[in-house]
């Protein structure tokens, strides 16, 4: 991965502003790269926000759903790491009771027994 | 009276034969060396303290030693008197030489001539062309390294401009607006499609 997108992908995360969120989904999440796939789903799970764990926990094909194994372990990695979960919980319940894709909700399932393992 | 008689002629007295030679010893010089009149090998040689030495031994030495210096001079006059006579038939012919040689057929002499005729304004004419012209060679690198110089400044300050500005450009941190930082990813994708094409 370029030390250039590195770069502005930290710096994308450390913003407060939401418009950050959009362009590290926008760029980041679609990036053919799994390199950059990987970097920007950590950085949006550092976020710690609503906004940014939703696109990686709900969003087929990102975060933890996402086709790449490294990607997906690294997103639940980064996961488990937080220290407040309690708004990952809320997102991980919420996308088990209520989402539409049988494998979005097997895969929030996993990452939800995890977190109680940990 | 009685003193004449005494060194009288006396029938009586045995004489010694001086020419009668000694055949008791076992030396085998003996027969060869002065019978017995050589000089103490002490005397010959100062410094030298007769100790514990047998003196018939040193005067076996004395006469060898005696020997082979006469040796020794005979051989080496020859070759002393070959030198002599070389040198002084060298010195016969280089006088010869200097005295049939004409001044002006030696060695150099030509070009000291030459130089001794040249009139000293055209020396002075030469000098000052050589002067100009190694004056007119030192001005032309002198000014191509002016030229170099500029040019080496003005690629310096293109790097540094350079340098200065990829600093400026990089430089991404969290005060970098969002915008900003999109579009340097948007560049940054577009130059790695570049590369990839």
């Amino acid at each position: 991965m370029n030390k250039n997108v590195a770069e502005i992908i930290d710096a994308l995360a450390a913003h407060q502003d939401h418009a950050s969120i959009e362009v590290l989904e926008e760029l980041g999440t679609n990036s053919p790269d799994n390199e950059v796939r990987e970097y920007t789903s950590r950085a949006l799970v550092r976020k710690n926000i609503h906004d940014s764990l939703k696109i990686v926990i709900i969003n087929q094909g990102k975060g933890i759903n996402d086709l790449s194994p490294s990607v997906a372990m690294s997103t639940i990695n980064e996961i488990l790491a937080l220290k407040d979960k309690s708004e990952v919980i809320k997102i991980l319940d919420d996308t088990i009771n209520m989402h539409s894709d049988e494998a979005v909700k097997e895969n929030a399932r996993s990452v939800k027994s995890l977190l109680a393992l940990s | 009276m009685p003193n004449i008689n005494k060194i009288g002629f006396n029938p009586g007295q045995k004489i010694a034969n001086p020419f009668k030679t000694s055949r008791k010893s076992s030396n085998p010089f003996e027969f060869s060396n002065f019978e017995g009149n050589t000089l103490p090998f002490a005397d010959v040689f100062e410094g030298f303290e007769n100790k514990t030495v047998n003196n018939s031994k040193l005067k076996m030495i004395t006469s060898s030693v005696a020997g082979s210096m006469t040796k020794l001079r005979s051989s080496i006059t020859e070759p002393i008197v070959n030198f002599v006579n070389r040198v002084r038939n060298g010195i016969s012919n280089a006088w010869d030489y200097a005295k049939n040689t004409n001044i002006s057929d030696l060695a150099g002499m030509k070009v000291l001539n030459d130089v001794m005729q040249t009139d000293i304004a055209d020396i002075g004419k030469g000098l000052t062309s050589s002067l100009s012209g190694m004056g007119k060679g030192i001005s032309e690198k002198m000014s191509f390294l002016n030229t170099d110089v500029s040019e080496i400044g003005k690629g310096l300050s293109t790097k540094w401009n350079e340098l200065i500005s990829k600093i400026h450009t990089n430089k991404i941190n969290k005060d970098t607006s969002v915008n900003e930082l999109k579009a340097m990813w948007e560049a940054e994708i577009a130059a790695s499609a570049k590369e990839a094409a």
